[in-house]
């Protein structure tokens, strides 16, 4: 892989950092006296929602234009901050709850569960996002992958029902939507 | 012009960044703002029945409090500023109770 050479190391770590950013200040905000766990577990929804459907869209982009293509190399990276900032948001959500009790009391309620389930959907995706696990399975690595549809599905449904969030869900699904319009670039500089 | 297309895709995002969180529509109340009762004695009456306030605020003319009911769930309800009556009760977007 080219790609890990050209690139240099300092650049891979300042992009890693830059995307930790997000949830590394709201943990340290969740900790402040003057803390409201409420907005700070719908905010790290947000943020973990925009990061998904940046790495998902991030694809489309890179299908724009060849200039463009080289994007696809910063995919794992956002892939796996949006998966750390809703570890993130399922914290600081628990933490909000404050019980066990009413968390199990509405693991049924629709805005809830497409909650949980787009996250356990990310898990998977998470752990086989090495070098070494693409090279070990193989085909099935892309398959695997693909489950980040479904994801972000579940998280943008999540998103919408959950809490006025209805502006936000449509607004990343159009993204989404429309990027697949790169699907008919002619010029399409990756598979 | 390929270029456009990301452009556009992008611009719904920053839109719904941008936007206000203001009123959510949910629920208004049309009263006399002279009749309208603190809010502070909301909280009051509800935490007496039971209720877990973590905050309340105006919107849309009710009250719209947050917290757990006497039931343990926790929920987004709505209440008439003057009589205080009940008038929507959301669990996560789930409607446990809506006043016909």
């Amino acid at each position: 892989m080219p790609s890990h050479q050209t690139r240099s190391p300092d650049a891979r770590w300042l992009l890693w950092l830059a995307l930790a950013v997000p949830s590394l200040w709201l943990l340290w905000r969740a900790g402040q006296p003057d803390a409201d766990p409420d907005a700070l577990a719908n905010l790290s929804g947000q943020v973990a929602g925009v990061l998904l459907v940046a790495a998902i869209g991030l694809t489309g982009v890179a299908r724009v234009h060849p200039a463009l293509a080289r994007l696809v190399r910063v995919r794992r990276a956002f892939g796996l901050a949006a998966f750390g900032t809703s570890a993130v948001h399922l914290l600081l959500y628990l933490r909000a709850m404050g019980a066990l009790k009413p968390v199990l009391a509405e693991l049924d309620a629709p805005g809830i569960w497409t909650g949980w389930a787009a996250l356990l959907l990310l898990v998977p995706l998470a752990l086989t996002s090495t070098d070494a696990a693409m090279r070990r399975l193989g085909r099935g690595w892309k398959r695997l992958q693909r489950l980040a549809w479904p994801a972000v599905g579940l998280a943008l449904a999540h998103t919408y029902i959950v809490h006025d969030g209805q502006t936000l869900a449509m607004a990343m699904a159009a993204v989404l939507l429309l990027l697949q319009i790169t699907r008919f670039n002619r010029g399409r500089t990756m598979t | 012009m390929t270029l456009k297309y990301s452009l556009i895709a992008l611009a719904p995002l920053a839109l719904a960044l941008a936007g206000p969180a203001a009123a959510t529509g949910k629920m208004t109340c049309k009263v006399a703002a002279s009749d309208v009762k603190p809010q502070a004695e909301l909280v009051t009456a509800l935490t007496k029945q039971g209720w877990t306030v973590t905050k309340a605020k105006p919107d849309g003319g009710c009250y719209e409090v947050y917290g757990t009911t006497p039931e343990g769930d926790r929920v987004e309800a709505y209440f008439d500023p003057v009589t205080f009556e009940k008038l929507y009760v959301s669990q996560r977007g789930k409607v446990l109770f809506q006043k016909q």
